[in-house]
């Protein structure tokens, strides 16, 4: 049953089920469909927690070989998504622990990488300038979500990149509903007076 | 107890400034109880100053929930499906115990509906209205009642039923 206090549950927990079950019997094409299912929500959880395509890969990858090989310990009173998310999260959150001089903010002008930075934005030649205000708006946007803490960085993401219920991120990250409450509050009112501190329009 | 907690039986009172604050991101949400979101819509309806912070806000979250999404770079799934120990999940097959359908789990069943309370009321109440049916009392659709009641139980007992059959078919195998 979908945790989801609020919204359409993302994720079907009973398809999940189905087809880990099938990975256990060893069918490959199983993994592949869990691949599939989860690539992209994983791929971009790591891509903001690390804002390094590169690293995103690394970890997202890890924690899909992490997952598969430990699927016997998954119980399945829980949601298979949850569980990956809770994994994805904690990899991400240890990653950035353990590389934290190269992530801390520098002064807020720039990402934690200065060239990476550079490589997210390619240059596709001349476009509208709409759409570069949307760029340049998303740059900002990424730039200020990167000098959050991990904790709040994880949960915003959760919240509004993989569009989570609160009850869904409590089971992800094991917390009482009220303290994800709380933190989402303040990760978002980090946010905006970040932006506001920064001058940066949105 | 979070501040929302704390302030979601105050009703529909006059909000101050600070309050309505307060409540802007749960109202944003959609998580307001009700009563409480038409005070802070009535509040944001006349006061320019928290109006201009609700906007503000709602680009904040509006913005948060477009972040583009990244494509997984090409070759991601060979690297993964190359390190999948398949011939050791094969090999452990047979030795994992029976599994059950789906349907049959437990966790198919809401828990409001598996809760003992729900169980034992929910047959509390389809016994009253069997019972007054029977000795003549009531309105015509006390069956349904007495059905509607019954219905946890029964379902939580079927799924019992199904599970001790689909394993003895199993271990008959």
């Amino acid at each position: 049953m979908c945790p989801a206090a609020e919204g359409a549950c993302v994720f079907d927990r009973h398809q999940d089920l189905r087809t880990i079950r099938r990975c256990k019997r060893g069918e490959e094409a199983a993994f592949a469909e869990i691949l599939d299912r989860y690539r992209g929500p994983i791929y971009n959880l790591c891509y903001r927690m690390s804002r390094s395509p590169e690293d995103a890969r690394d970890l997202a990858q890890e924690v899909f070989i992490k997952v598969f090989r430990l699927l016997d310990r998954y119980d399945e009173e829980y949601a298979f998504s949850s569980w990956l998310f809770r994994i994805a999260t904690n990899h991400c959150i240890d990653h950035l622990r353990r590389n934290r001089m190269r992530f801390l903010s520098l002064d807020g002008v720039t990402g934690p990488d200065g060239e990476e930075f550079e490589l997210q934005i390619p240059d596709e030649g001349p476009e509208p300038d709409t759409v570069l205000e949307r760029k340049e708006a998303v740059q900002r946007l990424e730039e200020v979500i990167a000098d959050l803490p991990p904790h709040y960085r994880a949960i915003t993401l959760l919240r509004h990149q993989q569009q989570l219920s609160y009850d869904e991120i409590a089971e992800v990250l094991q917390l009482p509903l009220g303290t994800v409450k709380a933190r989402i509050h303040r990760a978002r009112a980090q946010i905006q007076q970040m932006l506001a501190a920064r001058s940066y329009d949105i | 107890m979070d501040a929302h907690d704390r302030r979601k039986d105050r009703g529909t009172e006059a909000l101050t400034c600070p309050d309505c604050r307060l409540e802007l991101q749960d109202y944003l949400d959609g998580t307001l109880e009700k009563k409480r979101s038409l005070a802070v819509f009535l509040h944001l309806r006349d006061c320019e100053i928290c109006h201009r912070e609700q906007e503000a806000l709602s680009r904040v979250f509006a913005s948060l929930d477009a972040l583009p999404a990244r494509e997984a770079p090409a070759g991601f799934d060979a690297v993964v499906l190359a390190a999948v120990p398949f011939a050791a999940y094969r090999a452990m097959e047979p030795l994992r115990r029976a599994r059950v359908p789906v349907y049959l789990e437990r966790s198919f069943l809401p828990g409001w509906l598996r809760a003992r309370v729900t169980r034992v009321s929910g047959t509390v109440v389809a016994v009253g209205a069997v019972g007054a049916w029977l000795a003549g009392f009531g309105p015509p659709w006390l069956p349904g009642v007495a059905a509607a009641g019954a219905v946890p139980e029964l379902l939580v007992r079927l799924q019992g039923l199904g599970r001790r059959l689909v394993g003895a078919q199993k271990v008959g195998v």
